[in-house]
């Protein structure tokens, strides 16, 4: 673990804290959005509550660490696993619904989970959670990261990965092919939830603070915003969508009070331009570009002739 | 396909529009520090100057902006020239602790003012201890929030200080004997409840505890309930916009109380919106612009004529954190750590808010004035 550290500092040095700073959060919300695509994007089932998860996870892996002591991986695991078991029973109820309904359903769900860290004492109710020791560094986030890319991709190239998408496109017709759409839906919600879970502890420990008012409706569709930004059912959309919804309105900065003027414009002509999202639904990167450079250098050749 | 053409053309308008937003942003953040001169130090803000809570942020940072021009003028730091640097956080503590890492890190700030709500002091501090720089917050009232952290101060009255003053207040002054309290369900709420309960308790009897919401409307279900433990005073911990509709509400309803409150009322839109309900609350406060002494009434000019409204308490907290922070300079000099040292020896500074010291936790000791309603406007009674 000190080796992480000293890879932090080290990079930390060479980028200043600030930067440093952005990337992790990048890192966070990356996790956050991949995680809600697997729901959203694959399985085609609306949830806009995923910040209740992440919270979770946060305040779970936060709690064992400040009164059981436990170490970061654990910690991280238990507020993951902990988000997960939420989903999952989240899940069995409301996964038979479809539509508007699951997503009235998530977004009460969401309004509990905050209500209950908001009164309840061990999670410091209003006055929020202090305290909590900074463990979250660079090399913490890009393990993270790279894990929840990882396992999220192996699930959707499997049959579980078909499975939900045959869901998405039309769930009469997956039952009638045999496929348990219940089972699966559930199975995404609960992977869905862990990897919310993940995101949720990695970020308590990065900022030492949490207050329920930040896992509210809003940030579930900001969330929400970046996987549809960054393209439905395309991880590497997700990164891209967290990554700019990150970095902008930092950037943005500079222009003090036209900030979130320009923000939602820039959202709402990305939905007018290209309701698809940054990259579409394809599932890889590099052909995406490719092709785009393809046709660039096509229409160069012939403009010249 | 000519249809395609066109709308990527206009995708790739938009990014680039972005791109060259991102590149002037960049240039903006990598002009050198020159602090290092000794002649220019930066003060920077952090607040909510966007969503809900703008309106204290941008308080807050006009009270800054003054206390900076004044003592830019002034000449009194000698060749020292301040300047201001202000983020915004929309009041979510993630923000904040972004808004913090950025003004450290890329402007290069020696002493931050700020943050404005609790949970984003909370965010920022510990962000600012490891960087070593002095933070005053001018309006962030949790409890112990600047206990075990050299370097964060606040400059406002804590919720336990004002709270349990009232209730002494009103035992000893008013002889009210049985309370009701009404609190809002967040940090600032439930800190001023816990401090006037235990006070209350101590002094005379407390008859019912009752809980609201942020933005709730109706308060008659719990106003009923309190109603039944017939209590002689109700103390709102909350803000103007809900406890001014408390107090139409409990008229309504034909509770007959004593209203009392804390400087979250201290608005004059309470009176705007409560009218003849409001009428006779006592509530404390860190500020009384009507205050006749120069100080204040120049303060209050200046903010007039620069924004054409009347300061309220944050602005005058803000104003004050600012001129500790510039007699800090003034006395030990115009290094972060000697911007410490210097906020942490303020003592009996005659602020517009009273006079102010700094104790050892960083925490503020001063005056809680008190404010009565009394004929549409606030008075001061203490």
């Amino acid at each position: 673990m000190a080796v992480f550290d000293s890879i932090h500092l080290f990079l930390q040095e060479l980028i200043g804290a600030y930067y440093m700073q952005l990337i992790i959060l990048v890192g966070i919300n990356t996790i956050m959005a991949t995680s809600l695509n697997l729901i959203i994007g694959y399985t085609g089932q609306l949830s806009i509550g995923h910040a209740a998860f992440m919270s979770l996870g946060a305040y779970c892996s936060a709690l064992v660490t400040l009164h059981l002591g436990f170490p970061f991986l654990l910690s991280l695991l238990c507020g993951a696993l902990f988000a997960a078991i939420f989903g999952v029973i989240i899940g069995i109820p409301t996964l038979k619904l479809k539509g508007d309904y699951l997503a009235i359903a998530t977004l009460g769900f969401g309004e509990i989970v905050r209500i209950v860290c908001l009164n309840l004492e061990i999670t410091g109710g209003a006055m929020g959670l202090r305290g909590i020791p900074k463990k979250t560094n660079f090399v913490w986030v890009l393990l993270a990261v790279l894990f929840t890319v990882f396992i999220l991709n192996r699930i959707i190239k499997s049959r579980i990965g078909r499975a939900l998408v045959a869901i998405r496109e039309d769930e009469t017709a997956a039952d009638s092919m045999g496929i348990n759409s219940t089972y699966y839906k559930i199975l995404c919600f609960g992977v869905g939830a862990f990897f919310a879970g993940l995101g949720g502890g990695l970020l308590a420990h990065y900022i030492r603070f949490l207050h329920p008012k930040t896992f509210d409706f809003m940030k579930s569709i900001e969330q929400l915003c970046m996987v549809v930004l960054g393209g439905l059912g395309n991880i590497w959309g997700s990164f891209v969508g967290a990554t700019i919804l990150t970095v902008a309105p930092e950037m943005l900065r500079s222009v003090a009070d036209l900030r979130l003027l320009i923000y939602g414009l820039v959202l709402i002509l990305m939905m007018r331009l290209r309701p698809q999202g940054i990259l579409g639904e394809q599932t890889r990167l590099a052909p995406f570009f490719s092709q785009k450079i393809r046709n660039l250098l096509q229409k160069r050749t012939r403009t010249n002739t | 396909m000519t249809k395609r053409n066109k709308k990527m053309f206009m995708l790739v308008g938009v990014f680039m529009c972005l791109a060259m937003l991102l590149a002037i942003a960049g240039c903006d953040s990598k002009k050198p520090a020159n602090g290092e001169e000794g002649t220019v130090v930066k003060i920077g803000t952090v607040g909510p100057l966007t969503g809900g809570a703008a309106n204290y942020g941008i308080n807050v940072q006009r009270g800054v902006e003054i206390a900076v021009e004044e003592a830019n003028a002034s000449g009194e730091l000698g060749d020292i020239t301040l300047e201001l640097i202000s983020e915004d956080t929309g009041g979510d503590w993630s923000a904040a602790a972004n808004a913090f890492t950025k003004l450290i890190e890329i402007d290069g700030v020696d002493v931050i003012v700020g943050a404005v709500l609790s949970s984003e002091t909370q965010a920022g501090g510990p962000i600012a201890m490891e960087a070593k720089i002095p933070t005053i917050s001018p309006s962030s009232t949790a409890k112990d929030l600047t206990k075990g952290n050299p370097y964060l101060f606040r400059n406002c009255l804590s919720d336990e200080v004002q709270a349990a003053q009232l209730a002494e207040y009103a035992v000893k002054e008013l002889g009210l004997k049985k309370f009701a309290i009404f609190y809002t369900n967040n940090d600032y709420g439930v800190s001023l409840k816990d401090a006037f309960e235990a006070k209350a308790r101590e002094l005379a009897e407390v008859v019912a505890v009752e809980v609201f919401m942020d933005g709730d409307e109706s308060f008659k279900p719990q106003l009923t309930k309190i109603k039944e433990s017939n209590p002689d005073s109700l103390y709102i911990a909350g803000y103007y916009t809900e406890a001014a509709k408390i107090a139409q509400q409990a008229k309504e309803m034909g509770l007959n109380v004593q209203l009392l409150g804390a400087d979250g009322l201290c608005n004059v839109a309470y009176i705007d919106i409560g009218g003849e309900a409001v009428e006779g609350t006592y509530a404390t406060s860190g500020f009384y612009p009507d205050d006749p002494t120069p100080a204040v009434q120049n303060f209050v000019t200046a903010y007039k004529n620069k924004y054409g409204e009347e300061p309220d308490m944050f602005a005058a907290q803000a104003y004050d954190a600012a001129w500790i922070v510039i007699n800090a300079i003034k006395s030990k000099g115009p290094n972060p750590e000697q911007i410490r040292e210097g906020i942490a020896a303020t003592k009996d500074f005659p602020g517009i808010t009273g006079k102010t010291s700094i104790d050892e936790e960083g925490d503020t000791i001063k005056d809680v004035i008190i404010l009565k309603v009394e004929g549409g406007k606030f008075t001061r009674v203490r």
